[in-house]
């Protein structure tokens, strides 16, 4: 119905004079775009721009929450870089989200060639299948993982039982836990990601490629030289955005290490949470959200200056 | 590209490599969808069965769900989540269309600046704003509200950004075709934007729910007693138990799935054309 009634409004403007007569808004409206978008930039302004902002001032004090802050000067991000925990966390982030980038891309990557392929058969099924754990909240996929990887009780050790094997204790174990933790999140998200290698490959002309295996080009040969060239904006913005998330990993780690063991799997949004909301050192926690926004920024340019090299 | 639109090429590999290839993405299919199966049959068993060595339950009962409902705030929890995710989607979807609909149709000063803001936040962990607004919701007495968990995400920049872009697909003429009849500027962007904008403001709220749906930090932080909280910081604390009773928290986690995953089936193609979007496109 809504289509009908846009096409008899579109169809009343027909002579070019009227149209151009119409581009300006009549006199004394000039205010009305402000008017769409002020409620908009209020709450936007409330609760982004005046928090983001207000956070450096508040990097700069010591606050514990009911009594006003006092400036401190830079003293939180100093005890931020003789701090060997946030050393730590620093390091434990930057790993966890590597290995959580390469692994997440590639095997996304590798799904969605898989499911371009024109002999491809239940595309939908896969498709759904794999894409279904990226609606369930990290809460949730998190504690059925937890009954996957418990020592004894987890489906791993009691099928590994069956077997008479024994495995590690996942969750407990310095470097098992952080592949926990990346599995996990490859599980979650690794059908979104094939979904958007899926919708860049259907981009690719298909033409091109015909060519080039008429011109003896072997498969491989095709996809290294044709199509995943063809595709790297998008693989640019699946590095971009895993690694934003990669880097910002907090919901999992509360629920099935808190950081541990050992500080293995502390991260530098979990160290910030710690600080600020258990121990309410809001400043300290504050400068630490401030490092972490400025090695997210810092890396989406250099990711941006390598993979995106030469894109508009 | 459908099942349907099959096509066939010189360079197709051979039928036996075809067969291999399916093969093991079913095999991947059935580790993806372990995770499901073993968290609903964990969610039928009692005790006994989950602590000893067994797979498969001896015997299977409904009761870790009705403990679920009878001794837990769970129902509590559940309202709780689709308050405050129904309010965010409702806010955030007419703020972010209203917005969307004055940066894709209209000129005006400081436009750019403030599109470039917006999509500028998109990349701020959201670890920087939640220390301030903590303080100052404490401040305000909005600490274990359901105000503080609504606003933070009823500016949605990912929602205005999929506004603007759908909104400018339609053409200019119905705007001004209505200003020449007389038109009024708000009943322009309700009575006729808004329709016609139908199959986006589906996603942006799509988006916007489950933001709120599945958050976890924000009613972490903002909500103190166990009456306020939503679904997720629930299902945390049940598992954060001295001796978690895992079967009812594999409950838990299963109902909490059941809105979204119906809504899932209804509307899948709206889910994940919103979430690929922008992607490829720009």
């Amino acid at each position: 119905m809504a289509n009908t009634y846009a096409e008899e409004l579109s169809s009343k403007v027909t002579k070019r004079g009227e149209k151009r007569l119409a581009r300006y808004l009549p006199r004394g409206r000039t205010l009305v775009p402000y008017f769409f978008i002020m409620p908009f930039f209020i709450v936007f302004g409330l609760f982004w721009i005046f928090p983001i902002v207000a956070s450096i001032f508040y990097s700069m004090t010591e606050w514990r929450g009911i009594t006003p802050p006092v400036f401190i000067g830079m003293a939180n991000y100093v005890s931020l870089l003789n701090s060997p925990r946030f050393h730590q966390a620093l390091g434990n982030t930057l790993v966890l989200a590597f290995f959580y980038v390469l692994a997440a891309n590639l095997l996304a990557l590798a799904l969605a060639l898989l499911l371009n392929a024109g002999w491809m058969r239940m595309r939908q099924l896969f498709r759904t299948a794999f894409f279904l754990p990226m609606t369930i909240s990290i809460v949730v996929s998190a504690v059925i993982f937890q009954l996957i990887y418990a020592g004894e009780i987890g489906l791993i050790a009691k099928a590994l039982s069956v077997f008479g094997l024994r495995g590690p204790v996942w969750l407990q174990e310095e470097g098992w836990a952080t592949a926990a933790i990346v599995m996990l999140r490859v599980w979650r998200t690794l059908g979104y990601y094939t979904l958007i290698y899926l919708a860049g490959l259907q981009t690719v002309s298909s033409e091109l490629r015909e060519a080039a295996i008429i011109d003896g080009a072997r498969p491989w040969q095709v996809t290294w030289y044709i199509t995943l060239p063809s595709i790297r904006p998008v693989i640019l913005f699946c590095v971009v955005i895993s690694t934003i998330s990669g880097l910002e990993m907090f919901d999992e780690i509360m629920i099935l290490t808190q950081g541990g063991p050992a500080d293995s799997t502390l991260t530098v949004a979990v160290y910030l949470y710690q600080q600020g909301f258990q121990f309410l050192q809001l400043g300290h926690a504050a400068a630490a959200s401030y490092v972490l926004t400025c090695i997210v920024i810092f890396i989406a340019i250099l990711q941006r200056l390598t993979i995106g090299r030469d894109l508009p | 590209m459908s099942d349907n639109e099959r096509t066939t090429s010189a360079a197709d590999p051979s039928p036996s490599v075809q067969w291999f290839a399916i093969i093991m993405l079913f095999v991947l299919l059935a580790v993806v969808l372990t995770p499901w199966a073993w968290a609903i049959i964990s969610s039928f068993k009692v005790r006994g069965d989950i602590m000893s060595a067994g797979l498969w339950p001896r015997e299977w009962v409904l009761h870790n769900y009705r403990r679920l409902f009878a001794e837990t705030y769970y129902s509590r929890w559940l309202i709780n989540s689709l308050v405050v995710s129904i309010a965010a989607m409702t806010l955030g979807t007419l703020l972010g269309s209203m917005a969307g609909y004055a940066f894709a149709k209209f000129q005006f000063r400081g436009k750019t600046i403030l599109f470039w803001i917006v999509i500028a936040s998109m990349s701020i962990p959201p670890f920087t704003t939640i220390i301030p607004l903590f303080g100052w919701m404490a401040k305000f007495g909005l600490i274990n509200t359901y105000p503080a968990l609504i606003f933070p995400f009823a500016a949605s920049a990912f929602g205005l950004f999929l506004m603007r872009q759908y909104i400018s697909t339609l053409p200019d003429e119905l705007i001004e075709a209505a200003r020449i009849d007389g038109c009024g500027e708000f009943r322009i962007f309700w009575s006729i934007i808004l329709p016609l904008a139908r199959p986006a403001l589906g996603t942006v709220a799509i988006l916007i729910f489950l933001a709120s749906w599945n958050s976890f930090i924000w009613p972490l932080v903002m909500m103190r007693s166990e009456d306020m909280f939503t679904l997720p910081v629930g299902i945390a604390g049940l598992n954060s138990e001295q001796t978690p009773e895992y079967g009812m928290v594999m409950a838990a986690a299963l109902v909490s799935c059941i809105p979204i995953v119906t809504v899932f089936f209804f509307m899948q193609r709206q889910i994940i054309s919103g979430l690929t979007r922008g992607a490829v496109k720009s």
